[in-house]
């Protein structure tokens, strides 16, 4: 007998690296934590395959195929809240560096010789296509992040999405500032928070993989200014952001504002 | 040909990544593997990177072996730039990648594969019926997170693996720490060879395979620059494109990679019929003891080899944590800032190359063929000779062989995602 208590969830996965399904795996107490759960689907764990109807489905990567995006829509169909999970599927991932003309020429020099039997596409957020109810970054998301959204399904409520910086997690840490010691460039003040500056904390400058910070609300007035006094130019910052986040729909008013004098002028390269 | 039957299979389920299998069975019967998984273009998108950012990129390939995404380019950067890393870099990344055989053997094994024995659809459900055997695989998995956690700086996508060596170096108490883990899950480890050591395989995959496996620079390591074929012939990673060639198929966003024209077979089973030998410990006991389940014509062996490895590679963590002697040092930075470079490593799923060409630190061209590419087309042969075998003894239940096909598939645990990264050769 089904418990009419437990809630249903679907995990699924798009283009990606399956590192958010295999994140999920390996929560520590996975058998404990997949108990209090009925799992009606998990494309990479289980091969019972039917989507159907649940409360909650997981969806990680990016849509890149026709399948994709006809799968994303029935998953959306019989989902009640829909999470999008990790940066593939939050800003179309590392593959969705390639845009336009440069993912045609691409993709015909690779398969373009060869009648095959699907379309590739550039690879898109899902939100491109379908409602996404709550976002859970990370490439991969932390273990304590996914188990916190889990539980706030769990106990009918809902997840806290974070709106301010690595940087604030790197400064509570203490950890020396890489940016301003090193002069490396760490995207730290522009990267949504969640991960409690792991890069950081091994001294290695932050890539930027859990993708811009959302809602516009960047350090702009402390950190961010700091891109430029350590010479970097805009075009270095872009560079590096789009290697995450190259369809963020903000990167452009983002980075005006990193490189904003005092006055409000923007910076004249 | 007039298909008679046929069985088809959009989601091959326990499996990273995204394919599907398709056996039509008529006067002859054909098999395919269909990779669905979009491409993803990893050697365009490193293009024109600083070399350090195209390392960071290069895990994202694939979650379950992102460890030996980010090592191999990193050595294939090392050489072209000239960088000689420290002795202590060098263990430290052999235990990191150790750490990674262990993790991704126990969860392909545990999450994966053990239900196809054990007759489950998934762990899950199976961890109701058998907790202990489940217990087993957890605490592997475990460990092999713990070891890339600490070494790694995060056990996917490990960012703290850069050029020339460590962002942060572990201290002695992890090394404590490491091997107190190790102990705890040997017998784990044993029980999994154990697990293995009671099945008898379908003899419908028997066939002679030609295996191809690296030739380590030490023990039954990881690292190498030299390729050995079990048809006796050798090669130096910098000659790969003449002898492991890519093809296109219509209805697959995978290569196909062949040696010698043929399809071959790499990973856990190719690295064992090829250098067990260097192996020792309990490990060795056991291969030798369960010598009979070591049998190079049948890709299900390929299960029962990765148990072994379990067990070898804990082990090899346990003495290695156990006997060094952590002490600070620098990251090697570069000199040179042009180059090209090559690098060949086992990856859990077999052998992974890398070519990468820097000009001025930024990365002018990379290539990458990866362990699934190299052995699509002999899962695909495995997949057709099981289903001919069958159908031909009389299984007419369509339903019955498609599991038995789907299972010689998974026994290769094929990594989809990182099949579909191809440029051009």
């Amino acid at each position: 007998m089904r418990d009419k208590m437990k809630l249903k969830i679907g995990v699924h996965g798009l283009t990606s690296c399956y590192g958010c399904q295999l994140k999920m795996a390996s929560i520590k107490e996975l058998l404990e934590v997949v108990e209090r759960f009925d799992i009606e689907y998990w494309y990479m764990a289980s091969s019972k395959g039917e989507i159907k109807h649940v409360d909650v489905a997981f969806v990680e990567g990016s849509v890149s195929t026709a399948e994709d995006e006809k799968e994303l829509k029935k998953i959306r169909e019989n989902a009640d809240i829909l999470v999008a999970i990790g940066s593939c599927a939050i800003h179309g991932g590392v593959q969705g560096m390639l845009i336009g003309e440069e993912y045609k020429e691409i993709f015909e020099e690779i398969y373009g010789k060869y009648e095959m039997d699907f379309e590739g596409r550039i690879g898109e957020p899902i939100k491109n296509y379908v409602d996404v109810d709550y976002f859970l970054p990370g490439c991969p998301p932390e273990e304590e992040e996914v188990v916190y959204y889990l539980a706030c399904f769990a106990l009918g409520s809902y997840p806290e999405e974070k709106d301010y910086p690595v940087c604030s997690e790197c400064r509570r840490n203490g950890y020396p500032c890489i940016l301003i010691e090193k002069g490396e460039m760490c995207l730290g003040p522009l990267t949504v928070a969640g991960c409690n500056a792991r890069c950081p904390s091994h001294n290695v400058a932050c890539i930027g993989c859990r993708g811009p910070l959302p809602y516009n609300i960047a350090w702009f007035d402390s950190l961010a200014k700091t891109f430029k006094e350590k010479g970097f130019s805009k075009e270095d910052v872009r560079k590096r952001m789009e290697i995450f986040g190259k369809q963020y729909e903000k990167m452009d008013e983002m980075i005006e504002k990193v490189f904003e004098d005092e006055g409000g002028e923007t910076d004249q390269e | 040909m007039k298909v008679e039957r046929q069985i088809r299979n959009d989601h091959l389920a326990r499996i990273e990544g995204k394919a599907g299998v398709v056996v039509e069975i008529g006067e002859e019967v054909k098999a395919k593997i269909t990779v669905t998984e979009g491409p993803r273009f990893f050697e365009m998108i490193t293009r024109n990177k600083h070399y350090e950012d195209a390392a960071a990129i290069c895990p994202r390939i694939c979650s379950f072996c992102s460890i030996p995404h980010k090592l191999t380019p990193l050595e294939a950067i090392e050489n072209a730039l000239e960088i000689e890393v420290t002795e202590q870099t060098k263990q430290l990344r052999n235990m990191l990648y150790f750490g990674n055989m262990v993790e991704s053997h126990a969860l392909h094994l545990y999450l994966f594969a053990i239900p196809d024995y054990l007759g489950f659809p998934d762990a899950f459900s199976m961890a109701k019926e058998y907790p202990d055997l489940m217990k087993n695989g957890m605490e592997l998995k475990n460990f092999g997170a713990m070891v890339q956690n600490i070494l790694g700086g995060r056990e996917i996508h490990p960012e703290n693996a850069v050029v020339g060596g460590f962002g942060k170096l572990p201290n002695q108490q992890d090394m404590e720490n490491i091997k107190k883990a190790a102990e705890k899950v040997k017998e784990a480890a044993i029980a999994t060879v154990d697990f293995f050591a009671e099945y008898e395989y379908p003899s419908y995959v028997n066939m002679p395979r030609n295996h191809l496996a690296i030739k380590p620079y030490e023990g039954y390591g990881v690292y190498g620059e030299e390729i050995v074929a079990s048809d006796g012939f050798s090669f130096h990673v910098s000659s790969y494109k003449e002898h492991i060639k890519e093809e296109v198929v219509p209805y697959s966003f995978a290569k196909m990679g062949k040696y010698k024209d043929s399809p071959f077979m790499v990973g856990a089973l190719s690295r064992l019929v090829l250098n067990k030998d260097l192996m020792d410990g309990t490990a060795k006991e056991l291969v030798t003891s369960y010598e009979k389940f070591l049998k190079a014509e049948n890709s299900f062996a390929n299960n029962f080899s990765q148990a072994i490895e379990i067990v070898y590679f804990t082990e090899k963590i346990m003495e290695m944590a156990e006997n060094i002697k952590i002490k600070e040092e620098k990251r090697v930075m570069p000199e040179k800032h042009d180059g090209k470079g090559y690098a060949v490593t086992e990856a859990p799923r077999g052998l992974l190359i890398y070519e990468v060409d820097i000009q001025n630190d930024i990365v002018k061209y990379m290539n990458v063929i990866t362990p699934t590419a190299m052995f699509l087309p002999m899962m695909e042969l495995d997949a057709k000779k099981m289903a001919e075998g069958m159908w031909n003894d009389g299984y007419k239940d369509i339903d019955l062989v498609g599991k038995k096909v789907e299972m010689v598939i998974r026994a290769y645990d094929p990594c989809i995602s990182c099949s579909v990264h191809v440029i051009k050769l």
